[in-house]
């Protein structure tokens, strides 16, 4: 079969290039329905704005919804680029090479989506700055110690890392780039790449910074999510107040991004004709890879429950039969069967381990992934610690609207950077003669 | 003066830059141009970098301020901490933590944007040779008494054209 490493560089560099130059008519109409979606998005988060959280189906006691829930979901899915590809990296896997850009923007992206989800959620978002340190007139500084500044913090901070990340391995490939290209591109392209040469200092120093950054996303990434992670853990919510939680919930951000990652890779090489490029050995392994952590997830899940149920202590109980066998149960079970299940048949066993079915467990795993944050968030506000004040949450149109809009606009970005940089780094995607795909 | 080589073989590259370097010829004087990474052995052609250094310096910068700053603020804008101390480590550690990152990956960005030379002011005179897939161009700034030498060295080890440049 042939494979990409058997291709001349001037092929690959043709091939992964023209992309860029090609704007079919089904790319319009596709990027024209996810602004449609994305703006009605907007629309309801404006009548939010107009109206107030009254409008959301937000009321006591359930105060956190659809928006935690997406902010955490998508927080999660940011996971799969710049710590996957910082992994792959590190570890010097030679396949990571046409993955890891597809991965790191899926990163950027998805921080840019997650990130507004607290702004969102605020209320009165033109206020969002109060969560900056400044001396306001009632002289009162940030809660320093309020798990919600460290989330600003962390997701700065990994937005940056991952912003940088990401652009860093993109400078030789637009200095390649503004060499042909039309006017406004190539502007664009000589501007991005700061003048790059292709000079050893350059590409020793490019070499040198992104093995140092690969190692501080690592650590930034796994800080991220279980600084997420401690939103719950720190409140004395039935199960919430959970060491696991931070691991548990890493676990899941990983889980998660590796299926938006296969994903976006199955539709990439689709739409994009890149199917010399992301072959089947890239499904096969990052398959392999998502099988490892549904069933680490799974193991997080029992560990966690198990021990809910062991301790048998009444609220924590009331939760847990919500989660179970009440009113919640269809989404836990629903859960434990797109997470676990699925993947595990469809990619536990070797035959079966095609790039279709791991594209549909990846697909299931996206929503099981969704669905367990919502039923990590809403069942223990709903049953909280005073019995009177039990309730139940059903979202709005607003939130459907708005959380729709966030797929959308993932889509849209996603499209509009495939179409103005390689989606697989090209410099790095030479092949070498010591290197064995 | 500068003079372009342009090599198709590592082995001929290194063994020109190695003739240079015995020649006299400065590291700083010798730059490569290719369209990806050449991995040289030790010793040919060694590019010493602080970035590791200026990264680790960058955090401790970031990480002390932020902590100090946290510190400042929670002891001269009292918030009512319900018994527990005012100022925590553990409940402030988080953001010192991540102000540390924070600060490493802007050390290590703008050191790598200098170190790499592209933001720095660069000789306009210096010529920037084009490139064509699989080959790699030596650059050496020479004195004009010193181009026969140069160029010689680099026809021995194997170089494929030689050129020259306005200084």
């Amino acid at each position: 079969m042939l494979t990409a490493t058997r291709l001349p560089y001037s092929k690959i560099r043709e091939d992964l290039f023209r992309p860029l130059s090609r704007v079919s008519g089904r790319y319009v109409v596709a990027t024209v329905i996810a602004f449609i979606v994305g703006a009605l998005g907007l629309v309801a988060w404006g009548f939010q704005l107009r109206r107030g959280m009254g409008v959301t189906g937000l009321q006591r006691p359930v105060f956190w919804g659809f928006y935690i829930v997406d902010f955490v979901f998508w927080i999660g899915i940011s996971h799969a680029g710049t710590l996957i590809s910082a992994i792959l990296r590190l570890t010097d896997a030679a396949w990571r090479k046409p993955v890891t850009r597809a991965a790191e923007a899926i990163t950027v992206f998805a921080l840019m989506i997650g990130g507004m989800f607290p702004i969102i959620h605020l209320g009165r978002a033109w206020l969002f700055y109060w969560l900056l340190p400044y001396p306001n007139s009632r002289l009162l500084w940030p809660n320093f110690r309020s798990p919600l500044l460290w989330d600003l913090t962390a997701i700065v901070t990994y937005m940056t890392g991952s912003v940088i990340y990401l652009y860093l391995p993109l400078i030789p490939d637009m200095a390649q780039l503004a060499e042909h290209n039309t006017p406004w591109r190539r502007r664009l392209y000589r501007a991005l790449s700061l003048g790059w040469t292709g000079s050893d200092r350059e590409w020793r120093a490019l070499e040198r910074a992104m093995k140092l950054m690969a190692c501080i996303i690592l650590a930034v990434a796994v800080s991220v999510h279980t600084v997420v992670a401690w939103d719950f853990a720190m409140a004395l919510a039935p199960m919430w107040h959970s060491t696991i939680f931070g691991p548990y919930f890493v676990a899941g951000a990983i889980f998660s991004g590796i299926a938006a990652l296969i994903v976006a890779m199955a539709i990439i090489r689709r739409v994009l004709g890149l199917e010399l490029y992301l072959a089947r050995g890239h499904f096969d392994r990052l398959g392999k890879l998502l099988l490892l952590m549904s069933l680490l997830w799974f193991y997080f899940t029992m560990a966690e429950n198990l021990t809910v149920w062991y301790g048998n202590e009444p609220k924590e109980m009331a939760v847990f039969g919500s989660r179970t066998r009440a009113h919640y149960a269809p989404y836990f079970w629903t859960m434990v069967v797109l997470n676990w299940a699925i993947p595990f048949v469809l990619l536990g066993i070797r035959r079966l381990r095609t790039i279709r079915n791991a594209t549909i467990a990846s697909v299931c795993v996206l929503i099981g992934m969704w669905i367990e944050r919502f039923v990590i968030v809403v069942p223990s506000l709903a049953n909280p610690r005073l019995p009177a004040a039990s309730g139940f949450y059903a979202p709005t149109w607003i939130e459907l609207a708005i959380t729709a809009a966030t797929f959308a606009a993932m889509a849209m970005l996603y499209m509009i950077f495939a179409k103005l940089f390689p989606i697989i780094a090209v410099w790095e995607f030479k092949p070498h003669p010591q290197e064995d795909d | 003066m500068y003079l372009i080589g342009e090599f198709h073989d590592e082995g001929a590259l290194i063994a020109a830059i190695r003739g240079l370097r015995a020649n006299g010829v400065e590291p700083a004087s010798i730059d490569l141009f290719s369209e990806e990474p050449v991995e040289l052995p030790r010793g040919v052609l060694d590019r010493p970098s602080r970035l590791s250094l200026v990264s680790v310096s960058g955090a401790i910068l970031f990480g002390v301020f932020a902590t100090l700053f946290i510190w400042w603020a929670q002891r001269n804008y009292r918030l009512d901490t319900g018994g527990m101390p005012v100022f925590s480590f553990w409940a402030t550690g988080v953001i010192t933590f991540e102000m540390t990152m924070f600060g490493a990956i802007l050390a290590a960005f703008g050191w790598f944007l200098w170190e790499s030379g592209l933001i720095r002011a660069r000789d306009p005179g210096a010529p920037v040779p084009t490139v064509d897939p699989g080959s790699i161009c030596l650059r050496v700034h020479c004195r004009e008494d010193d181009v026969h030498e140069v160029s010689d060295s680099m026809r021995r080890a194997g170089a494929v054209h030689i050129g020259r440049g306005a200084s």
